[in-house]
């Protein structure tokens, strides 16, 4: 049978065009075959991996800083947010560095070559990010953002940073946060640290960094093979907020006490000073100011090499606490060392009079009073009402050195006084120990005796001076100087209350403190300290010209002034043989200029300011006729 | 014997047969792989709506939107199959001009993505006239090849056949669709070699285009295709930016393993992480959740699909038939050689889908529609056979 189409010319049908086609597309999709082979079985595993890897990742959850406000409540630091650019090292090129950092400092209006030295710096691995710049301007980051292909590696983020309400007023007690550094990252890193974290770097948010600092929780994020985050998951662990600090400190009396430092540094041209106020009943810290002082809202914000180097490189070291972090002489304030330390050793009594001259004379060495005259016999109230050295010459003599030592250390010196603030130093009480360890050999009469005025070795912190004379105000007790009031977590209860702390009872007994005190106020009513004698509030205390450095052309050495006192309860009428004092001051004078006891004179603006006292009691033109540099 | 002989096929012929004898003519086989491959085009786009966290049958998803393409596919098939593909070389010469209206038309009032033009809307469909337009390419080529018979082997007929396929290659690389054009190229390179054409004149041509590329490199091309390009010839793929589809499918397509992941568990391809994966990435997917073993099952599917298709032109007695086959054959490779080879990082991004199984309504119903004619050339041939 044949087939009925048989006529139709036959269409063009070549078997070997139609075979080589079938084998076309037999070999096309074998070679598809091969290759999904390949990617599903052979390197399978490898690719497996790299997509579990791409599907979620942890990553942290930052918390919200803790806050800190003053005793009335006033926040002192407040978190705002704010745009931060950050570069991951390991996407930029070494090859595109130099124009992508150029780029980014023009953009961001900052030297090269600190952009370098942070990459540099960099504490975590090339693979982490780098803290590049805070607090960018809104419409700068949306450059940053865009720029995208031009800036490799670079990346802009929100983050919350810190704004301190009264910058400098409060630096010194608050301190910044700061990026964390490489040492501190490899400590750190256990706690939940991230290589591109801020911390507490100094004052209060570096001693209450664990607190402040919460807990950061974590959420797993969806990422593709590169890293790049595609989309929250879910939070595994809420961040826990930080908790906030109250403290001790009044921002009305911080900015009084700043007041009359600052008013003191322009009449007489001192550089460094401190202010503190306490209350001695309880350690508690109402004011402390240390001069010259900084922004650490600059830090905040992101500080400058060179405006960091211009704070390090400042000979008055703004970013040190003097109140704690430094030591100097006390001169004449350490007076109630010895007073305290020879009648507590019946070396004497509160009657005893002892002969005080121009000079003691010790082997070949002439020790002179500061008055060259002299002031005749003197019992304890003349003595450290005059405020003479050659009685104290005598009274450490009479103690010797170890003894002498032995009081200081009751009264709290050479050893930090525990303040919650970071990089207390301990100060030094001489003793023979002491210069045998330190020096190599035994202390020398001489040395004695300057010890009991407050020269020679003895140094001490102007924290340690204050909690000494507040022990001396409150009867005996020598409390822990405290800045913290309360810790409050984040639902708003206290988590730690304010407790007193109690560092020690002194052996001093009760007797010889109410006479320290009286012979407190003496330098007052025998108008040795007659800065204070119109005031019509009581005040007793001591004041202090300490020597310090090298003599000047004219055989002058230059001097600190201090000034420590307290007033009774009943400021008008009390008394000095009660202890129910609430308020010890204490000004310190570096390299003071002036005969006219400006320390003394700060701490008088200090209290007319704090009791509303309206007459102005303050005496300038005393200061500038004694004023050591410009008179003469 | 001879009592009915000498007289050619007219369609009076054929409405004189059974149903039943036009029916045995039916390649049933061919109708099946292709149902099959829309049923897993389907299936992806079920799993691909499911992982989106849509209600796969809701108005607007890929599976609900595949589900009406396909219903609308099956229409255009029995209408293609039961109309007399015979008619096809008369109306050529129209056919031709409408395929170049069409895509005319997507310059004019097209919408793409950015500023290029590819989809036209038509009431709430959107349509890519370049998907039909390979079609009715396939028909005008058919008919120009067949009515050259006897005369293929010349150079004449061979110019001819790329004249005829420059004017809609060049609107479709306007659009821009650069992926789509060399469909158009790699059906006619099919056709002039089925055709029987002068192996040593292809050759040449062969060699004219390859010359051409640094020419069109320069001025053809547009940044973010060249930059494709660049991504799929670069050895470090950045697989931040033009790189990442790439990257990303590699790492679906490796996940997937010799088993896979099992339905709408493709965490690769879920989110954001494969863009497009509902269209022309549409193999990553399947990939990803069917494996290796899904993937071969795809590709035995198109193998015999493709025996199916060259079979019928095998069988056609007119040349227009065998040309057909061969055009419809080659399109279905090209694509599927594309396609999966992007997805399998051995070929560059081009937005060409996957015959059957990419959701797209042109593409399907285009395919449709060849195969329908296919039909319609197997029911119309065999009458002899018996």
């Amino acid at each position: 049978m044949s087939n009925f189409l048989d006529d139709r010319p036959m269409p063009v049908r070549s078997l070997s065009r139609f075979l080589s086609f079938v084998l076309i597309i037999v070999i096309a999709v074998s070679g598809l075959t091969a290759r999904l082979f390949y990617l599903q079985v052979v390197d399978g595993g490898r690719l497996a991996t790299l997509a579990s890897r791409n599907q979620t990742a942890l990553e942290p959850i930052v918390s919200p800083r803790g806050l800190i406000y003053d005793r009335n409540g006033r926040a002192l630091v407040t978190n705002v947010a704010t745009f931060v650019v950050k570069l991951r090292p390991s996407e930029l090129p070494l090859s595109q560095r130099p124009v992508v950092v150029e780029r980014l400092a023009a953009l961001l209006r900052m030297p090269a070559a600190d952009i370098n030295s942070t990459i540099d710096g960099n504490p975590g691995s090339n693979f982490d990010l780098v803290r590049i710049a805070a607090d960018v301007n809104e419409s700068t980051a949306r450059l940053i953002s865009e720029a995208g292909a031009d800036l490799p590696g670079v990346e802009v983020a929100v983050e919350a940073r810190r704004q301190y309400t009264d910058g400098p007023l409060m630096s010194q007690v608050l301190g910044y946060t700061g990026p964390v550094s490489g040492d501190q990252l490899r400590r750190l890193k256990a706690d939940g640290y991230l290589p591109d974290d801020l911390l507490g770097k100094s004052g209060l948010e570096a001693q209450y960094e664990t607190q402040l600092r919460g807990i950061y929780g974590s959420q797993s994020i969806e990422q593709d093979a590169s890293g790049r985050k595609t989309q929250v998951l879910q939070a595994i662990r809420q961040a826990q907020p930080g908790d906030s600090l109250t403290l001790t400190i009044d921002t009305t009396q911080q900015r009084y006490a700043q007041t009359a430092m600052l008013w003191a540094m322009k009449t007489v041209g001192i550089k460094r000073g401190v202010v503190i106020v306490m209350n001695p009943q309880t350690g508690e810290i109402l004011a402390l100011v240390s001069l010259p002082t900084y922004d650490n809202n600059q830090f905040a914000r992101g500080i400058s090499n060179a405006d960091y180097a211009k704070l390090l490189n400042n000979p008055d070291k703004p970013l040190l606490n003097h109140a704690s972090q430094a030591h100097y002489p006390p001169g004449s304030t350490y007076k109630l060392v010895a007073g305290s330390g020879v009648l507590a050793d019946g070396k004497i009594t509160s009657k005893t009079k002892v002969a005080t001259k121009g000079y003691l004379t010790l082997g070949s060495t002439r020790f002179y009073d500061w008055n060259h005259r002299g002031f005749g016999a003197c019992d304890i109230y003349c003595g450290f009402g005059h405020s003479s050295d050659t009685f104290f010459f005598q009274m450490a003599g009479k103690l010797g050195i170890d003894r002498l030592g032995y009081w200081a250390k009751q009264y709290g010196f050479g050893q930090p006084t525990g303040i919650d603030l970071p990089g207390e130093v301990s100060g030094i009480v001489p003793t023979n120990q002491w210069k045998q360890d330190a020096l190599g050999s035994k202390i020398f009469p001489g040395e004695t005796y300057q010890a009991g005025i407050g020269q020679g070795y003895d140094v001490v912190t102007p924290i340690q001076l204050i909690n000494a004379y507040a022990a001396l105000a409150n009867g005996g007790t020598l409390y822990q100087p405290q800045i913290v009031r309360d810790i409050v977590g984040p639902d708003g209860k206290v988590v730690r209350p304010f407790q007193p702390k109690v560092i020690r009872k002194l052996a001093v007994p009760a007797s010889v403190l109410k006479t320290m005190r009286n012979a407190a106020r003496s330098t007052v009513t025998l108008r040795h300290t007659y800065n204070l004698v119109d005031l019509p509030i009581k005040v007793a205390g001591k004041s202090g010209t300490a020597e310090f450095g090298l003599k000047d052309s004219k055989g002058r050495l230059p001097f600190h002034s201090w000034f420590v006192g307290f007033v009774p309860k009943d400021v008008r009428h009390g008394s000095f043989d009660g202890n129910d004092s609430q308020l010890v001051v204490l000004a310190f004078a570096y390299d003071s200029r002036t005969k006219g006891n400006v320390a003394t004179e700060i701490v008088k603006y200090y209290l007319q300011m704090h009791f509303g006292i309206q007459h102005d009691y303050r005496l300038p033109n005393l200061l500038k006729r004694g004023n050591f540099y410009q008179s003469n | 014997m001879g009592v009915i002989r000498a007289e050619p096929a007219r369609v009076s012929d054929w409405a004189a047969n059974s149903v039943g004898a036009a029916w045995r003519a039916f390649d049933l086989q061919l109708t099946v792989y292709a149902g099959l491959l829309v049923a897993i085009g389907l299936v992806m786009a079920y799993t691909n709506s499911v992982e989106d966290g849509s209600v796969p049958l809701e108005a607007g998803t890929t599976f609900s939107r595949g589900l009406m393409w396909a219903a609308i596919a099956v229409v255009v098939f029995i209408i293609s199959t039961a109309f007399d593909y015979r008619w096809l070389k008369t109306l050529a010469w129209p056919i031709y001009a409408f395929q170049l209206g069409l895509l005319v038309l997507t310059l004019a009032i097209g919408s793409g993505v950015g500023s290029s033009s590819r989809w036209v809307s038509i009431g709430p469909l959107t349509f890519q006239f370049s998907e039909i337009a390979k079609i009715l390419m396939i028909i005008v080529l058919s008919a120009y090849l067949a009515s050259r018979q006897g005369r293929l082997d010349s150079l004449f007929s061979l110019v001819g056949a790329c004249v005829l396929v420059g004017p809609p290659l060049a609107l479709v690389m306007l659009q821009p669709d650069l992926g789509t054009s060399l469909v158009f190229a790699g059906i006619l390179a099919g056709m002039l070699w089925m055709s029987g054409a002068s192996i040593r004149w292809l050759l040449i041509i062969a060699g004219g285009v390859v010359a051409m590329i640094p020419i069109a490199w320069t001025y053809l091309l547009h940044d973010y295709q060249k930059a494709r390009l660049e991504a799929f010839f670069n050895a470090t793929p950045d697989i931040q930016g033009a790189g990442f589809q790439l990257h990303q499918a590699q790492i679906a397509v490796g996940a997937g393993g010799l088993v896979g992941k099992g339905l709408t568990n493709g965490t690769q391809t879920q989110g954001q992480l494969l863009p497009v994966q509902a269209t022309d990435f549409v193999f990553a997917t399947l990939a990803e959740e069917l494996g290796f073993i899904g993937g071969i099952v795809l590709f035995v599917l198109f193998l015999l699909l493709l025996w199916r298709v060259l079979t019928a032109g095998w069988r056609s007695r007119d040349a227009f038939g065998t040309l057909f086959a061969a055009g419809v054959a080659s399109m279905i490779l090209f694509q599927l050689v594309v396609n999966v080879g992007m997805v399998l990082g051995i070929m560059p991004i081009t937005g060409i889908p996957l015959p059957f199984v990419t959701h797209g309504g042109a593409s399907l119903v285009s395919m449709a529609a060849g195969l329908g004619i296919l039909q319609s050339i197997n029911i119309r041939q065999t009458r002899a056979a018996w």
